[in-house]
């Protein structure tokens, strides 16, 4: 399919939400807005889970009160993007929010076969929606990639990305913007 | 979009008409479902109203109104995950034959190609042949010529793994005979706008 020939519909986050309670979407699909596009996620290999519970509990821990960490569970981004990133550190308690939250201080994806899309994607999606800081745990080169000032760049995806990437060793330490005293081992983070 | 990375949802032709028929979409969006995705249908100009008008008129005249039905744009139950709704169709039946549910097999597909073409031949000329679409013609505006393809075939290099065997490029001046009329001559001169 040639992409200048083809126009893919594109959904709202109202639709979306729309789709999900009518129960064209169910718990059982692992889908997430992204974009205007309804995203397939893959499949979760156990490493993928394991960095998953390692984060959350490495960062909660780091974390001072204030804070919450969610796990896999939907951002409202912007009006055409809905994503469940495998992290998401967010202001006060869970009771805190009526809505999805859409301003997370930190969100984390771990990556193996997903490496392009996290990078490519969804790196340009939070960079263009503003989220300060970006995280990827990534599984195929065993660093922890930090990006952090979002910033406008024609070449990407949706014409943002961040200006600033990390790449950190597993013997290296890193500390999250929402929490400028901790230092965390990246070791910690990597199943 | 690097379509490695992006794997995005697909939609059955049922979904597809719950999806209208619960109201989803917004009034007077134009889509298909073309292989499980729901694409946008680009705006029309007069050049593309005028060649659907000319070949609706044309196929009438060959195709009588007791027997057959030719319509205009309007949705084809293709297969399991494509429902579009092709510039000009001619089926066997009567109009209230598909009351139930849409056509499912024309024996004649048209589209009106514009910017369009590429999608046209590639994607959707795939597509039809998959469904074993007998014949499918572009009425292509750009370079004025009407392409009719017959003999659906399996090919693997094409989008759906389908492709039609035989394409001829008619000119202004000469003639088609749809195999489903095999004594009509229409003048392609008669369908370009």
């Amino acid at each position: 399919m040639s992409e200048s020939a083809v126009r893919p519909r594109r959904w709202t986050r109202v639709e979306y939400d729309k789709l999900i309670e009518t129960g064209f979407l169910g718990p059982g699909d692992k889908i997430e807005l992204l974009g205007g596009q309804l995203c397939v996620s893959e499949p979760q290999n156990n490493p993928h889970a394991r960095a998953i519970s390692l984060g959350l509990e490495t960062l909660q821990r780091a974390l001072a009160p204030g804070w919450h960490v969610r796990v896999q569970l939907p951002i409202a981004l912007d009006t055409e993007s809905e994503p469940e990133p495998d992290l998401a550190v967010v202001s006060g308690g869970p009771r805190d929010y009526t809505d999805h939250p859409s301003r997370p201080a930190l969100v984390v994806e771990v990556a193996d076969s997903s490496l392009a899309l996290d990078r490519e994607h969804k790196g340009s999606l939070y960079a263009r929606a503003r989220m300060p800081e970006y995280w990827i745990v990534n599984l195929v080169g065993w660093v922890l990639e930090v990006y952090r000032e979002p910033g406008l760049d024609a070449g990407a995806q949706y014409g943002w990305a961040y200006r600033v990437l990390l790449t950190l060793r597993a013997d290296e330490q890193v500390t999250p913007l929402a929490a400028p005293s901790a230092r965390i081992p990246v070791a910690d983070l990597l199943p | 979009m690097s379509e490695s990375a992006i794997r995005t949802r697909r939609w059955s032709r049922v979904e597809y008409d719950r999806l209208i028929e619960e109201g989803v979409f917004q009034p007077g969006e134009r889509l298909e479902l073309l292989a499980g995705q729901l694409v946008v249908r680009e705006p029309q100009g007069t050049p593309h109203a005028t060649g659907i008008r000319l070949l609706t008129r044309a196929l009438r005249e060959v195709f009588a109104e007791d027997r057959w039905i030719v319509d205009m744009q309007l949705p084809v139950a293709l297969d399991e995950e494509s429902e579009p709704e092709p510039d000009v169709t001619v089926t066997a039946g009567n109009p209230r034959d598909f009351l139930p549910s849409h056509p499912a097999r024309p024996v004649l597909v048209v589209e009106v190609a514009e910017a369009s073409l590429a999608l046209d031949r590639e994607e959707k000329g795939s597509l039809y042949a998959r469904a074993r679409v007998p014949e499918y013609w572009i009425l292509n505006l750009r370079d004025r010529v009407l392409e009719v393809y017959r003999e659906p075939h399996p090919d693997p290099s094409s989008p759906h793994g389908w492709a039609y065997r035989s394409r001829q490029n008619l000119a202004a001046g000469e003639h088609v005979t749809p195999s489903a009329a095999p004594t009509a001559r229409i003048a392609v001169t008669n369908l370009m706008p």
